[in-house]
């Protein structure tokens, strides 16, 4: 297992949006910690140091708070309108034994049969719910694509896992599929397809040989 | 004309205001890469077709084009030369309201070079600063 990154916390006191944006301003963000049938607590975190931690696959870490030590994971993280920074994000504290229930990404490996014959690669899910130990937490979860042609579909249930890792969500459920590209239609083509003017619901429309003009009149 | 709703509820609609940030519609979520807009803007049917175009074009029947936007809001003009009264224009073109964050395209089943160069084209057909994202794995 790779090192456990150790975040220091500070807690916060203050609360609602307007604290939480001074506390943006100075390079933290707003956190909250709770599981375990304890008591939620709000605290701030480096916005640095979280980014980077979650940039390099770090899912479970330590935070230091009033020199106590205790290991959380990342359950949810919230980013601002762009997708750039992290706002704010929920931490599930767990315990190094404890079996837990997370998402991972997917990550596809290969280049599949099927891209060499016109088709390409659509991914329908990017990621797995898995039941794993604390400890065992993959970065990701290697699909491997290069076997799937055109017209192939690869489930969850199809997917090789590692030792001591369950999979929670569907087996049925659609990963990757290989479908051939349409041609794009012309610009000609849709114009063709879509009306001049929109029907306007609940509005009579003009009987044949009379013009909506006439019919206003 | 190339995108308008087939059926509205109303035939004209009151210019209205765009406030704040996209809070939807704002990651990438079908393709592997898209085009967010960074500012508040409408973009108009024509810009949406010529963006379509130019990602079509430049891809050559590789990877697939996702149009996230799609233009519902009627906008009305007075004829030329018209005094003013006589009651509201009639509608003339159809825009998406964009704010900022909002994905408008999105490509998937290319790699990343050809996806940023595709989009870098689309970008120039619309109104608005834009910028490339990838898509993020969520938690």
């Amino acid at each position: 297992m790779e090192k456990t990154l150790l975040l220091e916390a500070k807690l916060r006191d203050d609360k609602g949006t307007k604290s939480a944006a001074k506390l943006r301003d100075q390079g933290r963000i707003p956190v909250v910690v709770y599981g375990h049938k304890k008591e939620p607590i709000s605290i701030s975190l480096n916005l640095h140091d979280v980014t980077e931690g979650l940039h390099h696959g770090h899912r479970v870490v330590d935070i230091e708070l009033d020199k106590k030590k205790q290991t959380v994971m990342f359950k949810a993280v919230q980013y601002d309108h762009l997708g750039k920074n992290i706002i704010h994000a929920d931490l599930i504290r767990v315990d190094a034994a404890e079996t837990i229930h997370v998402n991972v990404p997917i990550e596809l490996k290969g280049i599949a049969i099927g891209t060499h014959n016109s088709g390409i690669i659509e991914e329908h899910t990017d990621k797995l719910q898995i039941e794993c130990k604390v400890t065992d937490i993959p970065e990701t979860i290697v699909v491997l694509v290069a076997d799937i042609d055109v017209g192939d579909n690869l489930h969850a249930g199809d997917v090789e896992l590692p030792a001591g890792i369950k999979l929670l969500s569907d087996p049925n459920m659609l990963l990757v599929t290989c479908q051939l590209v349409a041609a794009a239609k012309t610009t000609e083509q849709l114009e063709e397809e879509v009306p001049t003017a929109p029907e306007v619901i609940g509005e009579a429309k003009p009987e044949e040989g009379e013009e909506a003009g006439e019919a206003k009149e | 004309m190339a995108m308008m709703p087939k059926r509205v509820k109303h035939r004209k609609s009151q210019r209205g205001k765009m406030k704040g940030n996209a809070s939807r519609t704002n990651f990438v979520a079908f393709g592997e890469y898209g085009l967010q807009s960074l500012e508040t803007s409408w973009v108009t049917a024509r810009n949406i077709e010529a963006g379509r175009v130019a990602a079509t074009h430049f891809l050559h029947r590789e990877g697939k084009v996702y149009i996230r936007i799609f233009p519902h809001k009627p906008v009305s003009s007075k004829p030329l030369e018209t005094r003013m009264g006589k009651g509201k224009g009639e509608p003339a073109f159809w825009v998406a309201r964009v704010k900022p964050g909002t994905v408008l395209f999105e490509i998937g089943g290319v790699e990343e070079n050809v996806a940023k160069q595709a989009l870098v084209r689309v970008a120039h057909k619309m109104p608005i600063r834009c910028r490339f994202v990838k898509r993020r794995h969520s938690l």
